[in-house]
């Protein structure tokens, strides 16, 4: 029991070592965040992407599968195809296709946790745990480096922003906004390192 | 070994069977209908049309269905202003393309990125009749009875990369294209068709304007 309390101790002190210091612990249902996970049957989102001074605009589709795994393809207007990634419900991801103007390592990798971010939730919830402060809940669900992180208001009852953040700072913030029928019609990543962000708003077909 | 021989004969026939395209058969008078082609492009000044494009995600069975506006007048301008359900528009002018996307605006000169050159250089070619001369593709012309098909296979290593092959429907009574098809390596196509065309009506330069 006394191993057990030491570990609990030095696992909560370790996670809260930095970026989310200043927060108190809190008791609740981690799982409740699930509320928030976007049903994406299959939605079109009207997507726009800047890169350190770089316009990309297309449509983004996120198609649930029958087989529960998410696909996400990004093309132009015109119909050319930029890419095609498959987020598995076992926390596995293929890029199936890349445009070779995109296909590096370091893009493949920033987008796939982007889009995870916005997917919820994250792997590793057995790591997850509750924190908060005077307005705010704080589901944070630790990863290799940093953490992903859900911030709701008190009650639980809208989600205000998501995080990725770094053992120091949260690196990228992101937003989903105005639900209809679990899918959101609003969402924006913003990197906070660098000049980088998705705005997505969803088409009506 | 007359096994081995008789299995591979019935594999590369079926190959071959499926190459050639389902309801089409290579053009017997390829020279005639190359020849009325060029003439009636000849005479095509400028071309103003609907377009509906179909986006096929043939893996995800989705369909993304888009409209639109096209106008075109000989040499090399074109414009496509999407219109449902988003509105997007691009102009492309000589060697400039422009593209209004929400309220953001883009200016390109086509000159320095090759790829979009090539990808540009198609729509104007099939308009204009210069498809068959264009380099980037090899081409073949298929027939059924009513429309010619031409299918354009890339030769270039960059344009593989985005088509397997574009096919382009033109009808047989007046040589006018009125469908194109940009098929992927993947099976995932974008089929556009042309309706209400309207050919050689007055259309103001100003209409491709590139501010």
């Amino acid at each position: 029991m006394r191993y057990l309390l030491l570990s609990s101790c030095l696992f909560i002190l370790a996670s809260c070592s930095s970026v989310y210091k200043n927060l108190q612990p809190a008791t609740g249902d981690i799982n409740y965040i699930q509320k928030f996970k976007p049903n994406f049957n299959s939605a079109l989102y009207k997507a726009e992407i800047d890169v350190t001074g770089h316009h990309l605009s297309g449509l983004l589709l996120i198609k649930t599968l029958p087989d529960s795994s998410i696909r996400m393809v990004f093309s132009n207007e015109m119909g050319f195809k930029f890419f095609d990634f498959e987020f598995k419900q076992n926390g596995d991801f293929n890029a199936l296709y890349v445009v070779k103007q995109m296909d590096k390592k370091p893009v493949i990798k920033t987008l796939k946790k982007d889009f995870e971010l916005i997917l919820l939730p994250p792997k590793y919830t057995q790591k997850a745990y509750l924190l908060k402060d005077n307005y705010s809940l704080y589901y944070i669900f630790p990863k290799q480096k940093g953490s992903f992180c859900y911030i709701t208001d008190l009650n639980g009852s809208e989600i205000k922003t998501m995080e990725i953040s770094s053992p120091h700072k949260p690196i990228v913030e992101a937003i989903m906004k105005n639900y209809t029928n679990g899918v959101p019609d609003t969402i924006g990543i913003t990197h906070t390192n660098f000049n980088f962000t998705i705005g997505l708003k969803k088409i009506e077909r | 070994m007359r096994k081995i021989i008789l299995v591979l004969s019935i594999l590369i026939s079926g190959l071959v069977a499926q190459a050639q395209l389902a309801g089409y058969t290579p053009v017997t008078d390829l020279a005639k209908f190359k020849e009325q082609f060029a003439v009636i492009a000849k005479k095509t000044e400028t071309i103003k049309s609907d377009f509906v494009q179909e986006k096929n995600l043939s893996m995800l069975s989705e369909k993304i269905v888009s409209n639109g506006k096209f106008w075109f007048k000989k040499d090399n301008l074109l414009r496509m202003e999407y219109t449902r359900p988003y509105q997007y528009l691009m102009i492309l002018n000589k060697d400039n393309m422009y593209i209004k996307d929400g309220n953001k605006e883009n200016k390109v000169s086509t000159k320095s990125n090759k790829l979009f050159q090539q990808i540009n250089k198609i729509t104007i070619d099939c308009v204009q009749g210069t498809v068959f001369n264009n380099p980037d593709f090899i081409t073949k012309v298929y027939e059924n009875k009513s429309t010619y098909l031409v299918e354009l296979s890339p030769a270039g290593k960059a344009l593989k990369e985005f088509f397997k092959s574009i096919n382009v429907i033109i009808d047989k009574s007046d040589y006018e294209v009125t469908t194109i098809e940009m098929n992927e390596n993947s099976g995932d196509n974008t089929i556009i068709r042309f309706t209400n065309r309207e050919i050689n009506t007055i259309i103001l330069d100003a209409i491709f304007a590139i501010k």
